[in-house]
């Protein structure tokens, strides 16, 4: 599964919880999983905004009665919060205003849903959606595979997949040592990446010979 | 019983017996005994099969091995001083061999402190009980060493799984593609390991002083160990999670400064072992045993 597969499904994920294979991506892309987190913190923020019970009338009474019984208050104030009390208004549980931001709340969440578009990194995007459309292989690439398939052919797709495996790793190092030419961690894995092409074009160079 | 049914009944069995025989006679077992100079090379080339190398006494190199097919056959040959031996399987004619006709299996026994060179397609390879240095080379077969002493370990693969086993004093050098690497008990001077997309697992003490150094584009490195480990860990991901369950002391003058969540750094004991963890995509992961 991949990045876009993923996000087409992920109002369901998010509503019900994931496949195991939707699992499986979300453990293995960062993207998606901070997408997911950003997400789960939205719909756990939008609940807050949900209207909230008001107190029972007793509690009103029992307030009225500490602040009377310490000469806080005067007998026309008390008698006013007393009646708010009573009030068939607020004897309903939900008020109107709940009901608006909390409707709001859930639409500017579907919204959210059906709108967001992450920016992943490039070099994250480029290697999950490898498999859904492989690129295609460098000339030289693709010269030493039809050297692979002709004298064996049941490797052949082990090369193929690693060929394409380096070249992204190839690519994401590069792009990080452009981003940072002092980074030294980044031009170890620029280094170990061009290792690997090396080592695939030296096994599947004798691999190919007669 | 009717006719008919008897004639059948024959026919089943004899067509099953000739199988068999057939099937017998493709198959053939040869011991070769190759003499081999102290401190000498065997090399073993083959496709498919298996190729087992074990440690022994002696000074010769003992190679007994299996064909299927009247296709192939091994070839072996000997340098004039003795200082390398090879094993090499050979197809006859110029007829493509379907995959059961290519399997060569080995077993080969040699003196201690010859190095060893295995390179094979599909073919697994086990190497154990020796004290020379390996280097194994294969596209898919699973790649398998223990119980190796004071030597160098190399090994390449490009969607070979390996795995590495009480290995003590080694230099071990592995550049793997797409295949896992597991590490069990592996110290020594230098242990390296580069993956693409394959995962790195390591458990034991990185012990001895030296230097460990794994990393990988989009796989996952998993190192587990003891709280005895004397290391100077630092870990760091491009895009991957970084997570640490082992104690560490934050270090006075660490090389980069660490970012909560994508690297860490410390010390823990008194640091003999360098240890550097680097991954592009892949998360990493650090616990105690």
């Amino acid at each position: 599964m991949n990045c876009q597969q993923f996000q087409e499904v992920l109002p369901y994920t998010i509503e019900s919880g994931g496949s195991a294979e939707e699992e499986e991506h979300l453990r293995t892309c960062p993207a998606c999983a901070a997408l997911v987190e950003d997400l789960r913190y939205i719909a756990t923020q939008a609940k807050l905004l949900l209207p909230m019970h008001d107190p029972s009338p007793r509690v009103w009474t029992g307030i009225e009665q500490a602040l009377r019984h310490q000469g806080l208050t005067q007998e026309g104030r008390l008698s006013l919060m007393g009646q708010t009390a009573v009030l068939p208004a607020q004897i309903r549980s939900w008020t109107p205003v709940g009901w608006v931001m909390a409707g709001a709340a859930l639409m500017a969440f579907s919204a959210l849903l059906i709108m967001y578009r992450p920016q992943l990194p490039q070099a994250s995007s480029s290697a999950q959606n490898m498999s859904a459309q492989p690129a295609p292989l460098p000339a030289d690439d693709q010269q030493l595979l039809r050297g692979v398939s002709q004298r064996a052919p049941d490797v052949s797709g082990a090369y193929e997949d690693s060929l394409r495996e380096v070249n992204v790793y190839i690519n994401d190092a590069e792009q990080a040592v452009a981003k940072d030419p002092q980074d030294a961690a980044a031009r170890e894995q620029l280094l170990e990446a061009y290792q690997q092409k090396e080592m695939l074009y030296q096994m599947a160079t004798a691999r190919s010979l007669p | 019983m009717k006719p008919y049914a008897f004639v059948a009944g024959v026919g089943v069995i004899s067509v099953l017996a000739l199988g068999t025989v057939q099937a017998v006679a493709a198959d053939t077992r040869k011991e070769l005994r190759l003499d081999i100079a102290p401190g000498g090379t065997v090399n073993v080339v083959s496709s498919s099969g298996s190729v087992t190398v074990h440690g022994g006494a002696g000074h010769q190199v003992v190679a007994i091995y299996t064909t299927h097919s009247s296709k192939v056959e091994v070839d072996q040959s000997a340098t004039p001083d003795k200082g390398r031996v090879e094993l090499r399987t050979h197809a006859l004619g110029d007829q493509p061999l379907t995959g059961d006709e290519a399997k060569v299996e080995y077993e080969i026994t040699v003196p201690a402190g010859a190095s060893v060179t295995v390179s094979t397609a599909t073919a697994p390879i086990t190497v154990e009980g020796l004290t020379g240095d390996v280097m194994l080379e294969s596209d898919k077969g699973q790649i398998v060493v223990r119980n190796v002493a004071r030597a160098h370990v190399h090994v390449r693969g490009v969607a070979a799984p390996v795995s590495l086993a009480d290995i003590v004093n080694g230099h071990v050098e592995v550049t793997s593609s797409g295949g896992a690497v597991q590490m069990v008990n592996v110290s020594g001077s230098k242990v390296s390991v580069g993956t693409a997309s394959g995962n790195i697992t390591y458990r034991g003490d990185c012990s001895g002083g030296g230097s460990y150094a794994f990393t990988t584009h989009s796989g996952a490195i998993d190192v587990t160990l003891p709280e005895t480990a004397s290391v100077d860990l630092t870990a760091r991901s491009v895009n991957g999670a970084v997570q640490n369950d082992f104690p560490l002391e934050a270090k006075a003058h660490p090389s980069f400064v660490p970012k909560s969540g994508s690297s860490f750094a410390g010390t823990s004991n008194s640091g003999l072992s360098s240890v550097e963890l680097q991954s592009f995509s892949g998360r990493i992961r650090v616990k105690k045993q």
